[in-house]
């Protein structure tokens, strides 16, 4: 089984004063797929951010691969162990064309194949903020993907399949399940869910297995 | 510069001719030119970085170096640069929230009058003399000022074409940047201290207030024209070249002053371009175009699990 393991001990998050992610205890073995579920503004996506560090203000131990994040080196070798999925992946302020974003994985080769794969192929050489919500998706999905060809261990995906069509959320459930590394999705698609191997809700912050 | 207004054509003409064999005139035509490669190129920096307020900050932290300058015997010009570029590395940190940045040149902007007028005050330095040197004039173009914007024209194209992969990313989104392993901190810090001292040696060039129609209005117009950096980049240099040339002879052959209409010259093609149909623009530029094809199959054995 291919993939980093990642153990979290009394991780909590804060909004400014608003305690967002409390007492968070999670281990996830190497190869593992685990649904994130909850409520909206339960903190399912700022425990993730916490993972990369987008999220700044965290407290508590999160180790990727048994590395924890004290330096600049650690953070970064974190953002290349693990490939990112943003949350409804916004149009971005300047225009960047999608074979640059799948240049950033770190294997544009392997994820211009994905992104073939995805249907989303024929779209390279548009600007990001010309492509539909669907398409945005299914381009960051290709992206993830040569993150993992790139050596990447870990996915954390958030709400990858929010804007795709019934038969792509099926797709792409098949697909990000299928991938050699560890998974962490946050979503609220059942199918998705369904296929992880384990699957746990965030309430109020805390966290709890629910299978 | 003698009045042309109202001249036969060919006498103007030759009127240009002449004035184009002055020192001070060749000067400031090879000023402009150096400025048209380096200084739109930070425009679209600017516009990237939504900082459009980046040229008042700088407006008053020049204000505040000269003053220094003034005090303490050095060359407040210099110093004026010193002080632009050391604002721009101490607003860096600031990036981090996407408003940060712009919140964070009102501050610098009424900290940096503040103690400017203080240091003025107190040192009893007369304040029209050094407001005096914010207004620049490209016929008072020296030789330090030639280095400066020669300097940009080598080093701002040059860093945008060593890093351009990374200077997308973070124009785009700084957090899909930071995750694709480009160094945001160090990239946007080198990038702010640029545009600092880009702006603070072009405000000799045209003056203080007019500073944009060398950096900020080309880039405008490129952001319209272009559908990626390369693009965007290209265009404002291009465009940077045209309107200099053109604002310059137009100015030296009716005899005006050339800040005020290079301004105008610049806003003219910013405008020009906005009311170009959208439909125009996007055949023009170099996509694909390719209509997004049926999804195909996805064949999730092709990443088998170890």
């Amino acid at each position: 089984m291919g993939g980093l393991d990642i153990r979290m001990r009394d991780v909590a998050c804060r909004h400014g004063r608003v305690e967002a992610v409390r007492d968070v205890d999670l281990e996830v073995a190497a190869g593992e797929r685990v649904a994130l579920t909850g409520t909206n503004g339960s903190g399912k996506s700022t425990l993730l951010r916490a993972v990369l560090g987008l999220h700044r203000q965290w407290a508590g131990e999160i180790r990727v691969g048994g590395r924890g994040s004290r330096t600049a080196a650690e953070w970064a070798w974190r953002r290349r162990a693990c490939g990112w999925i943003p949350q409804k992946p916004a149009g971005g302020r300047f225009p960047l064309l999608a074979q640059e974003l799948l240049h950033s994985s770190g294997a544009p080769v392997e994820a211009a194949e994905a992104a073939e794969q995805l249907g989303v192929g024929g779209l390279m050489h548009r600007p990001l903020h010309t492509l539909s919500g669907g398409q945005l998706q299914r381009m960051h999905l290709a992206r993830a993907l040569g993150c993992v060809a790139a050596g990447a261990g870990v996915v954390l995906a958030d709400e990858p399949t929010a804007a795709l069509d019934f038969a792509g959320q099926e797709e792409a459930a098949d697909l990000l399940t299928s991938l050699p590394v560890t998974l962490v999705v946050v979503t609220h698609d059942r199918a998705l869910a369904d296929r992880c191997d384990r699957v746990l809700e965030m309430a109020a912050g805390r966290l709890r297995e629910v299978r | 510069m003698t009045a042309a207004t109202g001249m036969p054509a060919v006498t103007a003409a030759a009127d240009v001719g002449e004035l184009l064999q002055l020192l001070p005139v060749q000067r400031a035509g090879f000023a402009l030119l150096l400025a048209a490669v380096g200084l739109p190129i930070v425009g679209v920096v600017i516009v990237g970085l939504d900082i459009m307020p980046v040229r008042f900050a700088m407006m008053h932290v020049a204000l505040l170096g000269i003053a220094v300058g003034l005090l303490t015997g050095l060359d407040p010009v210099l110093c004026a640069l010193v002080a632009c570029a050391l604002a721009g590395a101490g607003v860096a940190p600031l990036a981090r929230t996407p408003d940060g940045l712009s919140g964070a040149m009102g501050l610098l902007m009424s900290l940096a009058i503040a103690a400017a007028l203080l240091v003025l005050a107190v040192s009893g330095v007369n304040a029209s003399g050094a407001f005096a040197l914010l207004w620049g004039s490209i016929l008072s173009v020296g030789t330090a000022d030639l280095v400066v914007l020669g300097l940009l024209a080598a080093a701002v194209p040059g860093l945008f074409f060593w890093r351009r992969r990374d200077v997308a990313l973070l124009l785009y989104d700084r957090e899909l940047a930071q995750c694709s392993g480009v160094r945001v901190r160090g990239l946007t810090l080198v990038l702010l201290v640029l545009v600092a001292v880009a702006v603070a040696g072009a405000i000799k060039l045209t003056g203080a207030l007019l500073v944009d129609a060398l950096t900020l209005l080309p880039a405008l117009a490129a952001r319209r024209l272009g559908s990626s950096l390369k693009s965007i980049t290209l265009w404002a240099v291009g465009i940077g070249v045209a309107v200099n040339v053109t604002g310059f002879l137009v100015a030296l052959r009716l005899d005006l002053p050339p800040g005020p209409v290079l301004v105008l010259t610049a806003g003219a093609v910013v405008l020009g371009v906005h009311l170009i149909p959208e439909r125009r623009i996007s055949s023009w530029r170099a996509t694909a175009s390719v209509s997004p094809t049926a999804s195909a199959p996805s064949s999730p054995s092709a990443w088998p699990r170890h």
